[in-house]
């Protein structure tokens, strides 16, 4: 028997992770713009990056230093793409 | 504190039992290194992207639309669900169960060729219509950047490949199973980066 304490976080999470996408691709496809547009699905990419840091890596699980690398290249990342859109406005 | 802990996982022969203690990330120490300058890489690609967009708003709006966001949608889709699959394939190998394992990690390696085949038909629509690195700074920044990370999915394919070899003549089992978790964490980074690049590229604007 698989280890369902593992498993079933990360089913839901996977299904999270979908619908997150389809919401995503629905906000392209019906052409939307502007920079609260852009930050909202910018936040839907980053929470689905601590989301697969944290379950499908498994980074929940870790204490110390290793816990943070992945949250804070989102944040990073998160900040630079937040800032170069606001001044492209 | 952390070059202590760096020395006890580099001497201790069972590494995992120092994992635990511990609490080192899933796989071998090494891979987490690999895997952080990767990200670095990626972000530095992802600001440049931003700030050169930032000068040159309305051409990368114009020729964003241009982009299949169908397929970005399915390889997204793709990806996620590979991951999933090598999540499952961790799962198995933790149990002791090997062939569940390399039948897991197959069904990764399938939605990583979907991956494969989508993005190929994509270049080779743009290809068709003479698009290439220079023809604009969008276009530029879009092929290069996809292109990389289409290299990504190329090189976590093979690890995924060689760690479902291994499990299949039983090389992995629930006490030993670093390789395994080790791929496994290579293949989430692939992921993990496709999540903002998609976004960023096919949608923000």
């Amino acid at each position: 028997m698989e280890d369902k304490k593992f498993i079933r976080p990360c089913t839901l999470i996977y299904f999270l992770l979908l619908g997150l996408t389809v919401t995503t691709w629905f906000i392209g496809t019906q052409g939307l713009s502007g920079l609260q547009i852009s930050l909202l699905v910018l936040g839907f990419a980053l929470i689905k990056g601590q989301l697969i840091g944290d379950y499908f890596m498994g980074l929940k699980q870790v204490s110390g230093f290793w816990r943070w690398p992945v949250t804070l290249w989102l944040i990073l990342v998160g900040s630079l793409v937040t800032y170069a859109f606001m001044i492209s406005i | 504190m952390c070059i202590i802990r760096l020395i006890q996982f580099w001497t201790c022969e069972n590494r995992e039992t120092i994992m635990e203690k511990n609490n080192w990330p899933p796989g071998d120490l090494v891979i987490w290194f690999f895997i952080l300058a990767e990200l670095l890489v990626f972000g530095v690609f992802f600001a440049a992207y931003a700030f050169t967009r930032a000068n040159n708003v309305e051409l990368f709006n114009e020729y964003q639309l241009h982009l299949d966001r169908n397929a970005a949608l399915i390889n997204t889709v793709a990806l996620i669900t590979s991951s999933y699959f090598v999540v499952r394939a961790v799962a198995a190998i933790r149990d002791d169960n090997s062939k569940g394992c390399f039948h897991w990690l197959l069904a990764a390696l399938f939605m990583g060729v979907v991956f494969l085949v989508v993005k190929g038909m994509e270049y080779h629509h743009h290809f068709s219509l003479g698009i290439n690195l220079s023809t604009n700074t969008f276009y530029m920044f879009y092929l290069s950047l996809t292109f990389f990370h289409f290299l990504h999915v190329i090189l976590g394919m093979i690890i995924l490949l060689a760690v479902a070899l291994k499990a299949r003549s039983g090389g992995y089992s629930a006490a030993e199973h670093t390789g395994v978790e080790t791929g496994a964490s290579y293949w989430h980074m692939v992921d993990l980066v496709w999540m903002i690049l998609f976004p960023l590229v096919y949608v923000m604007r």
